[in-house]
């Protein structure tokens, strides 16, 4: 069964192999036939390696400790579920789930393509093939998940503790969706460069790619972040760390890219630096994957420093960005320039997204490769951290976020500023209340927090403006505005919904960050200490013990400032048995959109035991406002419109199918 | 305005713009950046009063002193020098004697190193990278102890 | 075979994926132009939409209009010639479909094991025990005791086995349970003192001394607990009081058993000792590996001890068939050393003999729990 698995595998490398030559050489040849090879060839090539995964997975689920993968990661004792999840906890396993969702995506080019010109086709399929080939390679030379051991033992060094989670069976196939999706917007650039032809049809075909790709990169980053501030215990929710800048890069790029294939679907223009964008993009994904799977990093998410493995994706980075960076170098020149157009309008508007995102991913671009050309030219050691990005990052971002809600708003061509900002002024109305009543009611010295609420109330109350303005409430009669407004275009809702999901992100990490109460202090069974307005009565350590672990609950009596009891919460200190390797767990307790977060320290001599908690006020939202931003991708997706580019809602049913075999 | 006059100056505006947020991450780069130090390359270093750095090394065996509090003291050893740090938090899950940490912060007016954040290695095979290397550096890490992880 | 089959039928499926487009005639091919076209239309009517919505003006639509018509009219219908270089597809088709077994079986060649069998670990438990391997065996014992961890005689059997097998940690972990479940016995006691002692690095330690303190309380003759009293005693080079000790022992028991064996060459290594360190010899106290070193000559003759232990408890069941536990013990043993038709024929005649039908067929409920059935 498990040889099964690896010959799949290497039949999967072996029609990567076909499926980057065949229809390329076919579409270069015009030769219909080997064109038609590349759509079998990647069905194939998707359904071998998925065998090849299934494969592993019932390794891990019945603990075949003949092989080494799950050897190293598993135990015949752990729950069900992270058994399953495991098999992609590993380097090699994840590798497989990377060319797992790649194959997937190509297979979906293939099945959904019809609509797309025969050499665009094939010349995307090809490239596709090409990314394939070269992580197939990989998995095979460096990081094979079918290795065997014989003898096998019998019992595995079971999965890192911090992964044993259901935090793993969402955060990193969404995360890979999001990465991997974006290979097809870089197929369909490279195809383009190659082709020679670039149009607005072309931004059509390639918008509901990015979409998808965009929506589940915005949610594996939303999970981790959420997953980071449960497990890891320090209550953070961001921490600039490189990995996750990784993967903040390309969600950066990313919606540069879907907002100037807007403007080059629409008016013809940006043709160049939409192809660009789309190269630009999937190499930030490369390079997260380079950052996380070489172990140039210290990082909660570096798993080996093998430096064979290194070199290798440094070679595959090298190959893909450097290949199609001199392809686009080549043939930009070749492809008909777009038309111009007046800088206040909504193209204009879009351009300048663009260039305060493609800015802003820059900025984190040098903060996160700076230490490491530091270091590899042999200078110091350096780390650079929050303070940094503080600066650059938020001054580049604010004036985008202030400039939100007038793009929706103005008309293609030749926009009226005057009449947006005037529409818009109930929004302004509505960020000045909030930022005039927290100086007055919660504290007058927080203004930059007050501005920061205030900011992200105009986002909100700025999206939903641009609902209210086109359904035409005010200027029409509320029952006809009502029917207007039920038949607007989903990507309107989308839109809506994605600016108002910044917005709520925005006003939960302005007000955790501003108005958020720490206490560390050290507690015996029966004394208690405030925090946010509650009490934590600290009711004793009691012993439990868990499938693999066993472990130190400590519980918490909250209590409201009038007395009443509130419920309890409680942290606990596990020890995994097999690896002898302690962990936190995090006591969270939701009131509203706030939480009271609870970790323990160590147990002091006397008796007691150091307790840290915070009151983190609208917290939630944070990652709410992530949800919002991936519904709002949804809604655009299932816009007709995009259905004549792609069948986009055959295809994200099938990626949800995928999504839900694959966990 | 003609149109090759708006056209430039959208693309003086970018331009200015670009410049400006490119000043701002060298000046950033230089401000905030920390740099990391074990304790031996301490002397040679000339830190500013206040200067914040990342201090790397082994937590020195017996140096754990709980104060009041959540208050904790350590030193932190390369074997050839060895500074002392407070820390006022709950510890990392795997700060233990004789093992890897990284701690981030100043040194205050009294020579102690005030950390603000204490990093330990996250799993039992895994040393700190910028640690394990200064170790080897000094001929101190031999790779059994930090045995370098298969998978 | 299974696997051979299996890849077989994956490679036709794989090369015939490739193949069939290739054996197919062309495809009818849209132009290019046509799918822009597509798009193009539906902008047009996006536009009327927009429109009848009153999202845009109508001089907004217009321009629109305009805009998109000379997309349209910019459409080159006139494609590259598609007069083919055919002869170069042809080869390439070959070379695709050739590609796929060529490559798949060169590279599984390398990278294979195509004669490692799948191993889960349910399917390893449930083995017939004379196949599995003593690891198999500990794990299949240690799940029965997780279920039921009050069963002290699976504890009494298991720890000598860790001890064989050098888990001295698990051992001692194993004897104390025993001890605390089945009560005071000088075999166990002892075992628990050398487990004790391995546990130590092979020095007898306060703890393993105690132990067998209380074994020989128990049982005075008890052949183990006095070995490793004269080992104590070495290591406090009282050799004088370890060799009398040991030479002591050697007469008292059968020839050629394993505590005689072991005492003998015990007694040869403290003489070599004394002899050096009386010659003045670097003073060197009998090491860790010399105890070791008795300790692994012995293995071999351990094993025939128990089985020595087995075949008497065989005797005595023949004798007075009357003691289902007795039974159960046999089976068990036979079991552990991997003797499946002895421990199937100790479970036939044990249920013959039990006159009880409830007793025998708890015995061979109990086999069944190591995978042992009364018929083949």
């Amino acid at each position: 069964m498990v040889e099964i698995g690896q010959f799949s595998l290497v039949l999967a490398f072996a029609l990567s192999l076909v499926q980057s030559v065949a229809p390329a050489l076919g579409a270069r040849l015009s030769d219909e036939r080997l064109m038609a090879v590349g759509r079998p060839a990647a069905i194939a090539g998707f359904a071998f390696t998925a065998l090849a995964f299934a494969i592993l997975l019932w390794a891990h689920v019945v603990s075949d400790f003949s092989v080494l993968n799950v050897w190293e990661n598993s135990h015949s004792l752990k729950p069900m579920l992270y058994k399953v999840t495991g098999a992609w906890g590993s380097h090699e396993g994840s590798m497989l789930l990377w060319v797992l969702i790649l194959t997937l995506f190509g297979m979906m080019v293939a099945l959904f393509g019809a609509n797309l010109p025969d050499t665009l086709k094939a010349n995307v399929i090809a490239v596709q093939g090409w990314i394939g080939a070269a992580f197939f390679l990989f998995i095979l030379t460096t990081s094979n998940p079918f290795t065997r051991l014989d003898p096998a033992p019998i019992e595995g060094q079971d999965l890192n503790p911090v992964l044993q989670d259901v935090g793993l069976a969402v955060h990193p196939p969404l995360l890979y969706l999001g990465y991997v999706g974006f290979s097809v917007c870089f197929s369909f650039a490279v195809a383009a460069l190659i082709d020679g032809r670039i149009d607005a049809a072309w931004a059509r075909w390639v918008r509901p790619w990015t979409l998808a790709a965009w929506l589940f990169l915005t949610g594996g980053i939303t999970m981790g972040s959420y997953w980071a501030y449960y497990e890891l215990g320090w209550g953070g929710f961001w921490f600039w760390d490189p990995v996750e800048n990784a993967s903040f890069m390309p969600w950066l790029a990313g919606t540069a890219l879907l907002h100037s294939a807007l403007v080059m679907e629409k008016r013809a223009a940006l043709k160049i630096w939409t192809v660009l964008l789309a190269i630009l993009t999937f190499s930030l994904s490369l390079l997260g994957t380079f950052l996380v799977r070489s172990g140039v990093l210290t990082s909660v998410h570096a798993f080996a420093t093998d430096p064979g493995r290194g070199i290798f994706i440094l070679c595959i980075l090298a190959f893909f960005i450097g290949g199609s960076l001199a392809l686009f170098a080549w043939r930009a020149g070749s492809l008909a320039p777009g038309g111009l157009f007046q800088p206040v309008s909504r193209e204009g508007a879009l351009v300048l997204n663009n260039l305060f995102l493609t800015t802003a991913a820059a900025t984190v671009l040098v903060g996160t490769l700076y230490p490491l050309l530091v270091e590899a030219i042999g200078a110091d050691k350096i780390s650079v951290g929050a303070p940094f990005f503080n600066l650059t990052f938020g001054p580049v971002i604010l004036p985008l976020i202030c400039v939100v809600p007038f793009g929706p708003l103005l008309a293609w061509k030749r926009g009226d500023l005057a009449a947006v900002a005037q529409r818009l002024a109930a929004a302004f109305a509505a960020a000045l209340v909030v930022v005039l009543s927290i100086l007055l009611f919660v504290d007058k010295s927080a203004v930059f927090a007050a501005l920061g609420c205030g900011l992200a109330v105009w986002l909100v109350f700025g999206a939903l403006t641009d609902l209210w303005v086109k359904a035409g409430f005010g200027a029409q009669p509320a029952a006809i505005a009502a029917r207007r407004l039920a038949g607007l275009p989903m990507s309107m809702f989308g839109t809506t919904a994605a600016h108002m999901g910044l917005g709520l992100t925005l006003l939960g990490i302005v007000s955790t960050v501003a108005f958020q109460q720490e206490r560390i202090v050290t507690l015996k069974p029966g004394e208690a200490t405030e925090v946010g307005g509650y009490t934590l009565r600290y009711e004793g350590l009691t012993p439990a013990k868990g499938a693999n672990y066993d472990e130190q609950r400590g519980t918490f009596a909250i209590l409201r400032a009038d007395g009443r009891a509130a419920g309890s919460v409680m942290s606990s200190k596990r020890l995994y048995t097999t690896r002898q390797m302690p962990t936190t767990e995090a006591g969270i307790r939701t009131m509203g959109f706030s939480q009271l977060y609870v970790s323990l320290g160590d147990e002091t001599d006397d008796g007691g035991i150091v307790v840290r908690a915070w009151w983190k006020p609208l917290v939630t939202l944070i990652w709410l406002g992530g949800l919002v931003m991936m519904a709002g991708g949804v809604l655009s997706l299932c816009d007709r419109r995009l259905r004549v580019g792609a069948p986009a809602r055959r295809r994200v049913r099938a990626a949800q199918a995928a999504g839900e075999a694959a966990g | 305005m003609t149109r090759k006059q708006k056209r430039l100056s959208v693309i003086t505006a970018a331009a200015v713009f670009l410049a400006a947020a490119a000043g701002l991450t060298l000046y950033a780069l230089g401000q905030k950046a920390s740099y990391f130090y074990m304790p031996a390359d301490l002397q040679a270093a000339s830190l500013a009063p206040g200067q914040r750095i990342r201090l790397g090394g082994l937590v020195e065996e017996g140096s754990i002193v709980r104060g009041q509090g959540a208050t904790v003291g350590f030193a932190v050893t390369d074997h050839q020098n060895s500074v002392k740090v407070t820390y006022t938090g709950i510890l990392p899950d795997l700060f233990r004697e004789d093992q890897g940490v990284i701690t981030e912060g100043a040194f205050g007016p009294d020579g102690v190193f005030v950390a603000d954040s204490v990093l330990a290695k996250h799993d039992e095979n895994y040393m700190p990278k910028e640690v394990a290397e200064g170790l080897k550096e000094k001929g101190v890490w031999q790779p059994d102890e930090g045995a370098a992880k298969t998978q | 075979m299974f696997f051979w089959t299996v890849a077989a039928l994956l490679t036709l499926a794989a090369s015939l994926a490739v193949l069939a487009p290739l054996a197919r005639r062309a495809p009818a091919v849209a132009a290019a132009s046509d799918r822009d076209l597509d798009v193009y239309r539906d902008q047009l009517a996006e536009v009327d939409r927009d429109v009848s919505r009153a999202l845009i003006g109508m001089d907004e639509a217009e321009q629109a209009r305009a805009e998109i018509g000379r997309r349209i009219l910019k459409l080159n219908a006139s494609r590259r010639s598609t007069a083919g270089a055919a002869g170069w597809a042809r080869a390439v088709g070959a070379a695709a479909v050739l590609a796929i077994p060529v490559l798949s079986w060169g590279l599984y060649g390398v990278l294979g094991s195509p004669d490692l069998p799948s191993q889960p670990l349910e399917a390893r438990l449930s083995k017939q025990p004379a196949e599995s391997s003593p690891d198999e065996l500990i794990a299949r014992a240690e799940r029965a005791l997780r279920a039921n961890p009050g069963d002290g005689r699976g504890w009494d059997v298991l720890a000598p086995v860790y001890r064989r097998v050098g888990r001295a940690n698990e051992a001692v972990f194993a004897y104390r349970n025993a001890i605390r479940l089945l009560g005071d016995s000088a075999p166990r006691w002892a075992g628990l003192g050398e487990a004790l002692a391995e546990q130590s690095g092979g020095t007898v330690s306060a703890d393993a001394r105690a132990a067998f303190e209380k074994a020989l309380s128990l049982d005075p003759q008890d052949a183990q607990a006095r070995f490793f009293m004269n080992v104590a005693a070495a290591q406090e080079k009282r050799y004088d009081d370890a060799i009398a000790g040991w030479n002591g022992l050697a007469a008292t028991l059968p020839a050629g058993s394993e505590w005689q064996q072991a005492s003998q060459r015990a007694m040869a290594l403290a003489m070599q000792r004394k002899a050096a360190e009386e010659g003045g010899g670097p003073a060197t106290g009998p090491t860790t590996e010399d105890v070791a070193a008795a300790d692994q000559m012995t293995d071999g003759e351990r094993g025939e001890m128990i089985e020595a232990m087995v075949a008497a408890l065989d005797e005595r069941l023949r004798t007075q068939p009357d003691d289902p536990e007795g039974w159960k013990r046999l089976v068990r043993s036979y079991i552990v050393l991997g003797k499946t038709d002895a421990a199937r024929d100790a479970l036939a005649r044990g249920s013959k003999a039990l006159g009880d039908p409830a007793k025998a067929d708890e015995l061979v409920r109990f086999a069944r729990s190591f995978g042992l059935d009364a018929t083949e």
